[in-house]
């Protein structure tokens, strides 16, 4: 395991998209040139399959209709594997974050083999915006959950989410923090009184939320709220559906520890049970501070 | 049954209920495992003690004979497989994915050298082990071998949490080594039991591992699919908690009897079973309260005090079988549990004081040994050791934790200092 200290996670100065020659081309750049703007970034865009000229002058012609074609940005056509492709790309132009659209649910065959952008999701090295419902028109981002689990990323994720909120002018945040069902049940066997059950119990909760209180003094949240809300169940899957209850317009999550393969979806990854079904644009951090080489 | 018939048998589990609870919860008094009182409790009230001195007592009380018999067979048999399904919903799949090769690495350290040492160990003293009906060298050892392996998941829990490290990466790592040695353990002891069904030929191995590994793999991914899809139906059109509690011990029984029909023991059926409910997204942690409570409060205590009521524990003791199934089972698992802990980066007393919480045998080894005996794979003497051996080896964990944590031990101490690399992703 080697660890190297690469670009910070935010800001995002340098974004690229994925543009196919699908129906929702258009919204996707309209999207594009609104997160141009939000983030004053250079904008990269990644067409992968054989260049044609026709297809060329009407891309040209939609970036320069949504107020793309700014000198600063990049319009790239290459060859190979879609994925492959944008990974490396990503990678050499130091891009901070990918954007690809992606539908609600796949089909179960699909979602198994994955599509573009879930499989960018799943490998990606930097930061991975996946658009649910891309639209021509300007959508505002009111309410931003994110995820708020124990693990190192956390506060990196928390960190990005607070930069998207102030950018976006989001309502409110709420940090979801995930009580695993499965490991508290392992404190309570008969092994463990009741009392001591519960002790055990409300040392890790202190102990969590002491951890996300120092994550939210470091975060620059100025005047935006930020509320914290402790869900039991399923990690990945309960904040999933806490995001599709509450109607939130953007869910933040850590990226995955390692590339996912068919095996975190068989038995889910908790970042898998969101992919399975969107339930509103997700965000994947990548902290990038740890690089894991397996 | 007839009138007087019912009578002795709501008495007897009545008996059975209010002796296990009593001396359960004076045993936890005196920081023992509540599993420890109910098996002094059947001890007391079984031909050990009391039968000894008054056998028609011990006979009216728990009897094995007639219909009576026949139904306590019943509620025993039917107890055992609740237990294995709940300590199925505690093996969790996610954790030993996300912990993946480290876990993988340190739970084949902490299985192999206990499966191998109990392996070699029966093979080679098998006819000293007392006489069993297996009639097969090859049953015996792999039993002795899986009897050293398994490990009381609770316990280790409990250790960690003592040592302050059951929310940390190594914490995690050990959990997940824990519960796949416990997956593999029940995968191979229910080979052990369906050899003696098939017979020991190639065939009869081949045809009991091929239907258990297939059987596992069929769960907990085709079964697992269809109990996350119909369990949110049944929080919608069914009464909450009832309808679950029932859903999932129906379940449970339905994979209980389709192993046992397949020629695998009923218990792995209820166990993957149980794998495969407890990995669902939609059972909280309040329904799983419920399912633990009413299995381990009710149906555990009825299992653990009949044991005392089968076997005379004081005509069956052997020393020198106790003493050295005691000692093989101590440093197979600390030398197993305590490498693969050194391995994931602890330090030697932290790595002993994860040997000790591993080398916890628990419940589970109390019935690994009650089905090995009852399908003639060792003889009664064997099974008295095996009882005393998980009881010592439960007991002496927390007096040895605290002994290596309250000596030079820092307790507390944070992950990044145990292991510089714990934090990495």
């Amino acid at each position: 395991m080697t660890s190297e200290v690469t670009k910070a996670p935010y800001p995002f100065q340098r974004i690229a998209v994925a543009v196919a020659f699908s129906p929702r081309v258009e919204a996707i750049l309209a999207e594009s040139k609104r997160l141009q703007d939000l983030f004053k970034a250079e904008m990269i865009f990644i067409h992968v399959g054989e260049k044609n000229l026709q297809q060329e002058q009407y891309l040209k012609h939609l970036l320069h209709r949504f107020g793309l074609d700014a000198p600063a940005n990049q319009l790239l056509w290459e060859v190979g594997d879609p994925v492959e492709v944008i990974i490396d790309k990503c990678k050499e132009l130091e891009v901070d974050l990918v954007v690809a659209g992606a539908l609600e649910k796949e089909s179960l065959l699909k979602y198994f083999l994955g599509s573009v952008a879930r499989k960018l999701s799943r490998r990606a090295k930097c930061s991975v915006l996946m658009l649910r419902e891309p639209d021509i028109l300007s959508k505002p981002v009111k309410r931003i959950v994110v995820e708020g689990s124990d693990h190192p990323k956390t506060v990196n994720t928390v960190d990005v989410a607070v930069y998207v909120a102030k950018q976006t002018h989001a309502d409110d945040v709420t940090i979801v923090q995930e009580s695993d069902v499965s490991k508290m049940a392992l404190i309570r066997s008969d092994v463990f009184s009741d009392e001591e059950s519960e002790e055990h119990k409300e040392k890790i909760f202190e102990d969590e939320n002491k951890r996300l209180d120092d994550i939210l003094k470091c975060a620059d949240c100025g005047t935006l709220k930020v509320n914290v809300e402790r869900i039991d169940g399923k990690p990945g899957y309960v904040i999933t559906q806490y995001a599709r209850e509450q109607k939130a317009d953007l869910l933040v999550l850590n990226s995955p520890d390692t590339k996912l393969n068919l095996i975190d979806r068989v038995f889910p990854h908790d970042i898998e049970y969101a992919l399975a079904d969107l339930p509103c644009d997700l965000l994947i951090v990548h902290s990038r501070v740890q690089e894991l080489s397996e | 049954m007839t009138h007087d018939q019912l009578i002795y048998l709501f008495l007897c589990l009545s008996v059975m209920l209010l002796s296990g609870r009593l001396l359960g919860e004076f045993f936890r008094k005196l920081r023992m495992p509540l599993v420890v009182g109910e098996l002094v409790a059947g001890i007391i009230l079984g031909p050990t003690i009391l039968g000894h001195y008054y056998p028609y007592l011990t006979e009216h009380i728990f009897t094995t004979k007639g219909n009576i018999g026949l139904v306590l067979q019943g509620i025993t048999s039917m107890s055992v497989v609740m237990l294995l399904f709940a300590a199925g919903m505690e093996v969790e799949l996610a954790i030993i994915r996300q912990q993946g090769k480290t876990a993988l690495k340190a739970s084949f350290v902490g299985l192999i050298i206990p499966l191998v040492l109990g392996f070699f160990v029966g093979r080679e003293f098998y006819h000293w082990f007392g006489e069993n009906n297996s009639g097969n060298i090859l049953v015996f050892s792999l039993f002795m071998g899986t009897a050293m392996a398994i490990s009381a998941l609770p316990i280790i829990a409990r250790t960690l949490m003592d040592l302050n490290l059951f929310k940390t990466k190594i914490g995690m790592i050990i959990i997940a080594a824990a519960m796949l040695d416990d997956l593999v353990g029940w995968i191979l002891f229910s080979v052990v039991l369906g050899m003696m069904n098939t017979g020991v030929g190639s065939w009869g191995f081949l045809y009991t591992l091929g239907f258990t590994v297939l059987f596992t793999l069929l769960m907990l991914t085709g079964g697992r699919f269809i109990i996350n899809k119909f369990l949110p139906w049944a929080k919608r059109k069914l009464s909450w908690p009832g309808g679950i509690l029932a859903i999932s011990l129906g379940f449970a029984f339905l994979g209980a009897a389709f192993t046992e029909k397949i020629g695998i023991h009923a218990i792995f059926g209820a166990f993957i079973v149980g794998i495969a409910f407890g990995d669902s997204v939609h059972l909280n942690e309040k329904t799983r309260d419920i399912i633990h409570q009413f299995i381990t409060n009710i149906f555990a205590p009825l299992f653990f005090v009949s044991i005392g009521f089968k076997i005379n524990f004081v005509a069956n003791f052997d020393l020198s079988i106790t003493l050295v199934v005691i000692v093989l089972a101590i440093v197979s698992k600390l030398l197993g549990a305590g490498l693969g802990a050194l391995w994931g980066g602890l330090k030697l007393k932290e790595a002993m004081a994860v040997g000790f919480g591993m080398n916890a045998r628990g419940a589970m080894e109390i019935v690994l040994g009650l089905l090995a005996l009852q399908a003639g794979v060792i003889s009664e003497q064997l099974f008295v050791a095996i009882v005393i051996m998980a009881v010592v080896t439960s007991v002496m964990a927390g007096p040895m934790l605290q002994y290596l944590i309250t000596g030079e031990m820092k307790v507390g101490v944070s992950l990044k200092e145990i292991n510089p690399l714990s934090t990495d992703d």
